[in-house]
């Protein structure tokens, strides 16, 4: 007989279910759980091996989005206008300082987060497909490197809409990188700009980008992310247990189920779990929900108190007439902005112009080299869903040093950069520059 | 409306005779699916073009790129920065000529520099004194006085533009479509 359900369990779900029947009920019954399976693997729930960092992410996407719409109700997108509203915002609306002070945190957090999300899907080899059949976790590899960028455009245009000096300044620069590129270059610079000069119909574009097109395209791929993982049967750490199983008990439990074992006509015996459900696994109600609960409220606690307790600055109105000295990227940038300055190649009469050599080539590069990686790695499938596998020692390490060399470029940007980009030491102290000309 | 009804009836590859040329797939009815398939994805390319051209503008109300920049009288000798066109004019005695302070890595405005000691630096090959430089804050490109890069990312020179005098009022205007080489001196 069925428990008897609260108003609160019917419009959501019981946190604390008497029975599998109804943990499963819960996940079964409900809007907001029905993408998680009925059963998770305590190794998928493990804090040490994913560190949630996907879960936070996802987070810190809810928070700018809902701290974004009220946003929208406040900043006013004109060149005349952008300013003084971010001013506004800061100054003289109640409580705008905190929502400014968290939808900058969130999005400085979501880059650092989301690329920690991929050195530790790297490390762990975590796009390898594993033991189940339709696993397609390469292409769920790709469409995280794309929901990275998506991330980083979103950064770029929504630094962009305070027009403050940084904004004005990293739009020259952006878009005379994209302007780099061969043939289109310049066409694409004019139609990111709406003509020839960085003005109201650039801020608009890039207003139009941050608040529409970019976000749907993370909801999109962040859907199909997390598609893909169920299709995948769950995160590659599932496929190892399955493994390591296998070998002790050499048979795993199989069912003649659901039609979804004959939709491709291949078997209708289809493995009921990969992993012994009685001792590897718990139902996803309460476990899962819990601790997604714990990591969104010490995200939003995190974020709230990173909020209160750092300023948030705004620099002085974006002036086309003064490039500020040194003219500086926020940091996730930097490294791309040490790039384009250490590449420009001379050789004999020849010049290749750094922009497009740090600003193309060596980013889609990595970008090239991100997306087929998956394809090109040869290391043992037992060898995916553990840190530091010996057998992928060598990628691992590559990795590691390319991820170094980016920190390394961002630390100098950062910290060892002043007047004209040249370098001083930390307790150098920088020379009066001139500040028009 | 006979005849019509009988010609769509045979379109059909069920009602195909045995032996036909039909037999080979061309019947009026892949025609008719190419030509309503074809149809459809040329209405769409149409619209995705319709939708998306409205985004390169045709009118632009940007500044000249040629404007007058005052009397040459009024320049004082040596450099005046026209910081709302971005470009040096530089006055010796009745010379005039103008140089971009665009800086050719990444576009941002590069600063004069006055050295504290003139310095004697190969230009092209030739011995040149200069007393001032260009520097550019964003990556740290460097020029000489007379535009030529020398150090930092900046793949070229700065560039001259075309000087010339208004026949109206005499102003000096400067035309940032035209470059010019450097041995462009506009006397007045």
């Amino acid at each position: 007989m069925e428990a008897k359900r609260g108003i609160f369990e019917k419009l959501f779900w019981t946190w604390t279910p008497k029975t599998e029947r109804e943990a499963g009920d819960s996940v079964v019954r409900n809007l907001l759980l029905h993408w998680f399976p009925a059963k998770v693997t305590n190794a998928s729930l493990s804090f040490g091996y994913s560190f949630w960092l996907g879960t936070i992410s996802a987070v810190l996407f809810a928070l700018l989005a809902l701290t974004g719409m009220i946003l929208m109700f406040l900043y006013v997108p004109s060149v005349e206008r952008a300013y003084q509203s971010i001013k506004d915002i800061e100054f003289a609306v109640a409580f705008g300082w905190y929502l400014r002070g968290v939808h900058r945190i969130s999005a400085h957090l979501m880059v650092a987060v989301v690329f920690l999300h991929m050195v530790r899907v790297f490390l762990t080899g975590a796009y390898r497909n594993g033991v189940a059949v339709h696993q397609n976790r390469p292409l769920n590899w790709i469409i995280g490197v794309a929901l990275l960028l998506c991330t980083l455009l979103l950064s770029f245009t929504g630094y962009l809409l305070p027009w403050d000096q940084l904004a004005y300044w990293a739009i020259m620069v952006g878009t005379n990188i994209a302007s780099a590129a061969p043939v289109v270059g310049e066409r694409i610079r004019f139609v990111l700009l709406g003509g020839n000069t960085i003005d109201q119909n650039t801020l608009i574009r890039f207003y139009v980008l941050h608040c529409f097109f970019l976000p749907v395209a993370v909801l999109f791929l962040f859907v199909w992310h997390m598609w893909r993982i169920r299709k995948d049967h769950g995160l590659a750490c599932v496929d190892r247990l399955a493994r390591t199983q296998k070998r002790i008990a050499a048979i795993v439990p199989t069912k003649t189920y659901s039609l979804l074992g004959v939709a491709k006509g291949r078997t209708v015996h289809v493995e009921a779990s990969l992993v012994d459900e009685e001792s590897e696994t718990v139902p996803s109600s309460p476990n899962l929900t819990q601790r997604l609960l714990v990591v969104t409220l010490v995200t939003v606690v995190a974020v709230s108190l990173l909020a209160i307790a750092l300023p948030t600055p705004l620099e002085e109105a974006a002036n086309p007439k003064v490039t500020p000295n040194p003219a500086k990227a926020p940091w996730y940038f930097l490294w791309l902005q040490e790039l384009v300055t250490d590449t420009t190649i001379h050789l004999g009469g020849f010049t290749v112009n750094g922009a497009f050599v740090g600003g193309i080539l060596i980013p889609g590069l990595i970008v090239a080299g991100l997306i087929v990686w998956p394809f090109l790695d040869r290391s043992p499938v037992s060898a995916a869903g553990v840190w530091f596998a010996a057998a992928r020692r060598r990628q691992n390490t590559i990795f590691l040093l390319l991820v170094l060399a980016v920190l390394v470029l961002t630390i100098i940007g950062t910290f060892l950069r002043g007047p004209f980009w040249h370098f001083y030491w930390p307790w150098d102290a920088w020379p009066e520059a001139p500040k028009h000309f | 409306m006979k005849s019509l009804k009988r010609w769509l009836a045979k379109a059909g590859p069920a009602e195909k005779p045995e032996g036909s040329p039909c037999e080979k797939g061309a019947t009026r009815r892949t025609l008719f699916h190419k030509i309503g398939v074809g149809s459809l994805l040329s209405g769409i390319a149409g619209l995705c073009y319709a939708m998306m051209r409205p985004l390169v503008p045709d009118v632009l109300y940007e500044q000249a790129r040629r404007f007058k920049a005052g009397a040459p009288d009024s320049f004082p000798e040596g450099a005046t920065f026209l910081e709302d066109q971005r470009v040096f004019v530089f006055r010796r005695d009745k010379t005039f000529h103008a140089i971009s302070a665009v800086c050719t890595h990444l576009g941002c405005t590069v600063k004069m520099v006055n050295l504290n000691q003139p310095k004697t630096v190969q230009i092209g090959g030739k011995p040149v004194e200069v007393h001032y430089e260009f520097a550019c804050p964003c990556h740290g490109s460097k020029y000489y006085g007379d535009g030529t890069n020398y150090a930092g990312p900046a793949p070229k020179p700065l560039e001259w533009y075309k000087l010339a005098v208004s026949p109206d009022d005499g102003a000096l205007v400067v035309d940032l479509s035209e470059p010019v080489d450097k041995n462009f001196r506009l006397t007045v």
